[in-house]
């Protein structure tokens, strides 16, 4: 999974932000349904193999319970089932149900592939432009932390090995774990004195300060934000003509099949199916090659 | 061309009255590799900073400094920032980002720098010293030495003229701090990048360096060329103790006296001793029944204190074993000392003995008794206690001697008591003084006498050392000599694992390699480090062609004398 995120950080915030918001807020079945398994799709090409298992035991039972609450609690909808305590089960609600289960799902899935692929750096480059002081502090935020941890880990052992924590219950454990937490203040104190040290003396607080990253915009990021923003115009465009307007209560509207609406379809498919699409297109790239050398 | 020039230079701290450092007169050359040495706390680190405006601490200053004929208080500040860097002690608190790249470009940022140019000349450094396989990579995933590295890299991409660096090897291990002089040597040589560096280690950087600068107590008692200095301390006293941090070609070449040149490598040394001393070679045959004499004469109690028998360590299922089976038996009353490589396991194998770490297989027998067999805290009361690698982790409250009453509260020793045991063991290490400081005021020496005060509290009967000299001067080193040979006269048990050679060869009564998950070959100092061909003491490699088993300067020296004293 290297040619989606190597874009530029600025496009794929585009992206992940069309495809959430088309996800979460357009109530379309077909839209729906294409962000749920372009979001499948580009999650099983994000997690290693093992992970996999792990996330259908996960997802397969939520998709189920919620789909199922919905029908329970609402009892909207003209066409009943069969009734529970004298409460009709309709199948509107539960049509409503599994449709709001795909969409949780499929924003869920949109999150976890969000967080994957927006590294911190990414993050930072994107909003330290604006907040130029924010992105070094969070910066320094994010070396401080691991280093915190690990010599957190060095102390309470040293204070193990003197008889600290010396017995098993849990007041003491409490009692000389704050002992260990205080020392640790004291030291980020110390800690810090020398990385002021080290800041000042290579120029921090000099008038006009830059901010530097590696991230450059490309042809193909230029591309790509242009194919983006043309698919969410033509999806959005749907959305206000109400071509795609789509209800359950109190009766399942039909899906509607103007020219418009099945350009959108037709554009949001594309979108969702983007980042498998440009995975596909690489990997044959690098086949045709190498069956060339 | 002279850069840097230090005019009658007096500075004193607020709130003392002895000034730190005193009528200090330096002039430095442009391309010039200037070593700074002197005991801890003789005023290096504040002369150091007073060298770069923006490190200056606040006192009163009286003296000049100049900076390329300026004035240090009227020189830009941009040009200050950027001409002069300064590489500080400790690798991880200098790094300001979370990632390589940025920490390299973040002084770039700060002289206002366009994008463009900043990639250029990171690109150019990451280069230069190799970094550019963990270019990408998050600061907190390198080794120590890669900090270091990168610390000295992202001050070199601001293109200094000088570099002031103040014991910048002094938490590393050998091998990445040969690596970081080399790097040094190479700036040096190929930039001609003039250096100062505040170093311990001398028997590397002195052979490099053009100039020698010897403080004491706030004063410059010798300056000039390596080769020099050594006769300059001697015309102030004989046995001056700042002789004990020269190399030991330095100190061999002195403490015999002889009219040449003084050497200051090994392959000078041992030309120099095989010039004067050729025909004063012992056959190897008196050699022989001089070690095996010593062999046999190295008494030691019957009982072992602590036997590992074949244990068996991992950190986790996955990861590799690092104890395979190793074994070991240290008697009672016996310094013995583990040598090995970097990540070896040493550190490991202590962690194990000390119940930290839990051995899946094998056996762990302290003072005839399993180690399992000790139950809750019972190991580390009058038995056993851990000296960690940083002794800075073992204090916890805000000063020394609140420290050293925890310590004891924690052993549930009445509050009348504590006061008379906390002077007797203060006055046994001579920290009296040091009482009232905040533990992280001290210098490394002071903080380790501490450190061991404070876990000596328990009355423990075994000690276990992590890297006991690590970031140690001279000095401090032979004070930690006398402490460790005391507490052998007690009856204490000592198990260290270090890097050290010099200082295991001169402390130690049995020494062992660990190499790949094992401990091989124990045996007493002489024999076992003049078996190793690299793994051994300057002195010894210098006089191995005449006297295979003299090991410190004070056995070749004496080796010397003696044969002298046959000649004549």
């Amino acid at each position: 999974m290297k040619a989606f995120s190597d874009y530029h950080p600025l496009v794929l915030l585009v992206y992940f932000l069309s495809i959430l918001i088309v996800a979460m807020f357009v109530n379309n079945p077909v839209i729906g349904l294409f962000a749920l398994f372009g979001g499948i799709l580009f999650c099983i090409m994000l997690s290693k193999r093992s992970e996999a298992a792990g996330n259908l035991g996960f997802y397969i039972p939520l998709f189920f319970m919620v789909a199922i609450t919905n029908p329970l609690f609402s009892h909207n909808g003209v066409t009943p089932l069969f009734f529970l305590n004298g409460n009709p089960v309709t199948v509107e609600a539960f049509a409503y149900g599994v449709a709001i289960a795909v969409m949780v799902i499929g924003v869920m899935m949109w999150c976890k592939c969000y967080s994957a692929i927006m590294t911190s750096d990414k993050f930072l480059y994107l909003f330290g432009k604006a907040i130029p002081k924010l992105s070094l502090v969070l910066s320094m935020a994010l070396r401080f932390i691991p280093m915190f941890k690990r010599q957190m880990h060095k102390v309470s052992r040293a204070q193990r090995s003197m008889g600290l924590y010396s017995s098993k219950s849990f007041i003491d454990k409490i009692k000389s774990g704050m002992r260990v937490f205080m020392a640790m203040l004291s030291w980020s104190l110390e800690n810090s004195i020398e990385t002021s040290a080290s800041m000042k003396a290579r120029g921090y607080g000099l008038k006009g300060r830059t901010n530097f990253s590696l991230f450059r915009f490309y042809p193909r990021d230029g591309a790509l934000l242009s194919v983006c923003v043309v698919l969410l115009g033509v999806t959005v465009a749907g959305i206000i003509t109400g071509d795609t307007a789509f209800y359950y209560y109190p009766r399942i509207s039909e899906l509607t099949l103007t020219p418009l609406a099945v350009a959108v379809y037709a554009a949001f498919g594309i979108m969702s199916f983007l980042p498998f699409m440009i995975e596909v297109k690489e990997a044959l790239k690098w086949k045709y090659y190498i069956s060339k050398i | 061309m002279e850069i840097l020039h230090i005019e009658n230079l007096t500075f004193t701290y607020p709130k003392t009255k002895k000034p730190a450092i005193e009528n200090i007169d330096l002039s430095i050359n442009s391309g010039e590799f200037t070593v700074i040495c002197g005991q801890s706390g003789c005023g290096k680190t504040t002369l150091l900073k007073l060298m770069k405006k923006e490190l200056a601490p606040a006192g009163e200053k009286s003296g000049k400094i100049f900076y390329d004929g300026v004035l240090q208080e009227e020189l830009p500040d941009k040009k200050s920032a950027s001409e002069i860097g300064y590489v500080l002690q400790n690798p991880d608190s200098q790094i300001v980002t979370d990632k390589v790249w940025h920490e390299l470009a973040f002084g770039l940022e700060n002289l206002g720098i366009p994008t463009e140019v900043i990639r250029r000349r990171v690109g150019e450094m990451a280069s230069y010293f190799g970094i550019q396989d963990w270019f990408r990579k998050k600061t907190d995933e390198l080794s120590g030495g890669q900090k270091q590295l990168l610390n000295l890299a992202s001050v070199m991409v601001m293109q200094p003229r000088i570099l002031i660096l103040d014991e910048p090897t002094s938490r590393l291990d050998p091998i990445a701090a040969t690596d970081f002089i080399s790097t040094l040597q190479k700036l040096n040589r190929e930039l001609g990048l003039t250096v100062i560096i505040a170093e311990h280690r001398l028997e590397e950087v002195f052979p490099i360096a053009d100039k020698a600068v010897v403080m004491d107590s706030g004063r410059i008692i010798a300056s000039g060329a390596p080769r020099e200095i050594g006769d300059k301390l001697s015309e102030i006293n004989k046995e001056h103790p700042m002789f004990c941090g020269l190399p030991s070609a330095v100190r061999i070449y002195n403490a015999l006296g002889i009219e040449d040149s003084c050497p200051l490598t090994v392959r000078e040394g041992r030309a120099f001793l095989e010039k004067h001393f050729f025909n004063a070679a012992e056959s190897e045959k008196a050699e022989l029944t001089e070690i095996d004499k010593m062999t046999t004469e190295y008494e030691h109690s019957e009982t072992a204190a602590i036997e590992m028998k074949n244990v068996w360590f991992r950190y986790e299922k996955d990861l590799p074993d690092i104890l395979r089976g190793t074994s070991l038996k240290v008697y009672g009353g016996e310094i013995y000392c583990i040598l090995g490589g970097n990540g070896a396991g040493k550190t490991t194998a202590l962690n194990v003995i000390s119940g930290l770490d839990k051995a899946y297989r094998g056996k762990i027998i302290i003072n005839g008794k399993q180690i399992k067999d000790y139950k809750g805290n019972s190991l580390y009361r009058k038995l056993l206690a851990l000296l960690p690698q940083e002794p800075q982790t073992v204090f916890i409250k805000d000063s020394v001697r609140e420290d050293l009453a925890d310590m004891l509260e924690i052993l549930e020793i009445p509050k009348s008591e504590r006061e008379k045991k906390i002077d007797e063991i203060s006055k046994k290490l001579g920290i009296t003084e040091l009482l009232d400081k905040h533990p992280y005021d001290l210098s490394g020496g002071e903080q380790q006498k501490c450190a061991i005060a404070k876990i000596l509290m328990s009355e423990p009967r075994i000690l276990l050392l992590d890297e006991p000299t690590k970031g140690l001067d001279a000095f401090s080193k032979l004070t930690l000599r006398k402490l460790l040979r005391g507490l052998k006269q007690e009856g204490m048990t000592i198990i260290m694992v270090t890097h050290d050679v010099e200082f295991s060869g001169e402390t130690a009564d049995r020494c062992a390699l660990f190499f790949d998950g094992e401990i091989l070959s124990a045996d007493i100092p002489e024999r076992f480090f003049s078996e190793n061909n690299f793994y051994t003491t300057a002195a010894n490699r210098m006089a191995r062609g005449l006297w295979k088993y003299a090991l410190t300067c004070g056995q070749v020296v004496e080796k010397c004398q003696n044969s002298k004293g046959e000649a004549t």
